[in-house]
């Protein structure tokens, strides 16, 4: 569907964002939690949990003080954990700068680029 | 004081340079959007359901039943129920039928460029670049 063109500027892009300071420090915090077994371990429990809890609530199930209690425990575990909270802290400094980056794409657009991407990505899914 | 000359870190890129770079590829991604067929069509489809004056008789009742429906005013199913209405005949509307479909194509052209950024990135782009929940510009 791309042009030869979109693609090579789609790359451009791409690779001048890999440079960036603040993408390499997300890249290798990513890396390390992902090669943590336990920080892996604790994020795959709290999606379970969590897919399981919303899951009860939607069927009309009222859940105990207790089993939101715990999931509010693990969720604290989760995200003070050394490695996750590391990509975590990384992940606040791509952000501004991606949305800055958006900001350049967007402007002789006049809509905005990354919801419109994003648009197409859920329609897909549904 | 050490005689020792320190250790420097080199680069042949200035650190400035990256974000420039990146600046100035986005903003030239922009422009190449922008040319892209599938973007003009979407701006004149645009552009005419600006004109249409039954899309816009429609999407001004939309918004009033909208805005009751948020300040509870009146049977909160019956203003449901006339959205829905409102929304079915908008929806059948061929120039907003039309602007539809151009819309989707643009969603997939952006999401495909998307994909190829976040490929080289090395991190995905779009979830992270978003600072709206609508991509309507407006």
């Amino acid at each position: 569907m791309l042009t030869e063109e979109l693609r090579t500027a789609a790359r451009a892009l791409g690779e001048a964002l890999h440079g960036n300071g603040a993408v390499q420090k997300y890249l290798k915090a990513s890396a390390d939690c992902e090669a943590d077994p336990e920080a892996v371990g604790l994020e795959k429990r709290l999606l379970a949990l969590y897919a399981e809890l919303i899951a009860r609530q939607q069927r009309g199930e009222i859940l105990e003080r207790s089993e939101i209690d715990a999931f509010n425990a693990l969720r604290r575990q989760v995200y003070e954990h050394p490695r996750i909270a590391d990509r975590e802290a990384a992940t606040t400094l791509v952000k501004p700068y991606f949305a800055e980056i958006a900001d350049e794409i967007n402007l002789p657009l006049g809509v905005e680029f990354a919801a419109l991407a994003q648009a197409a990505e859920a329609k897909e899914k549904s | 004081m050490s005689t020792q000359p320190s250790t420097i870190p080199i680069s042949p890129v200035l650190p400035a340079a990256t974000e420039r770079t990146a600046a100035q590829a986005a903003r030239a991604l922009g422009k190449l959007l922008f040319d892209t067929p599938e973007y003009q069509a979407y701006l004149q489809a645009l552009n005419e359901v600006n004109h249409d004056a039954d899309v816009q008789r429609l999407s001004a009742r939309i918004r009033e039943r909208n805005i009751a429906l948020q300040w509870g005013k009146g049977d909160a199913l019956e203003q449901q129920a006339a959205l829905t209405t409102l929304e079915a005949e908008l929806a059948s509307l061929p120039s907003f039928r039309a602007y539809r479909q151009v819309e989707e194509t643009v969603m997939r052209l952006f999401h495909a460029v998307d994909e190829a950024i976040g490929q080289a990135a090395g991190v995905p782009f779009a979830p992270s670049a978003r600072r709206s929940g609508c991509g309507c510009g407006g």
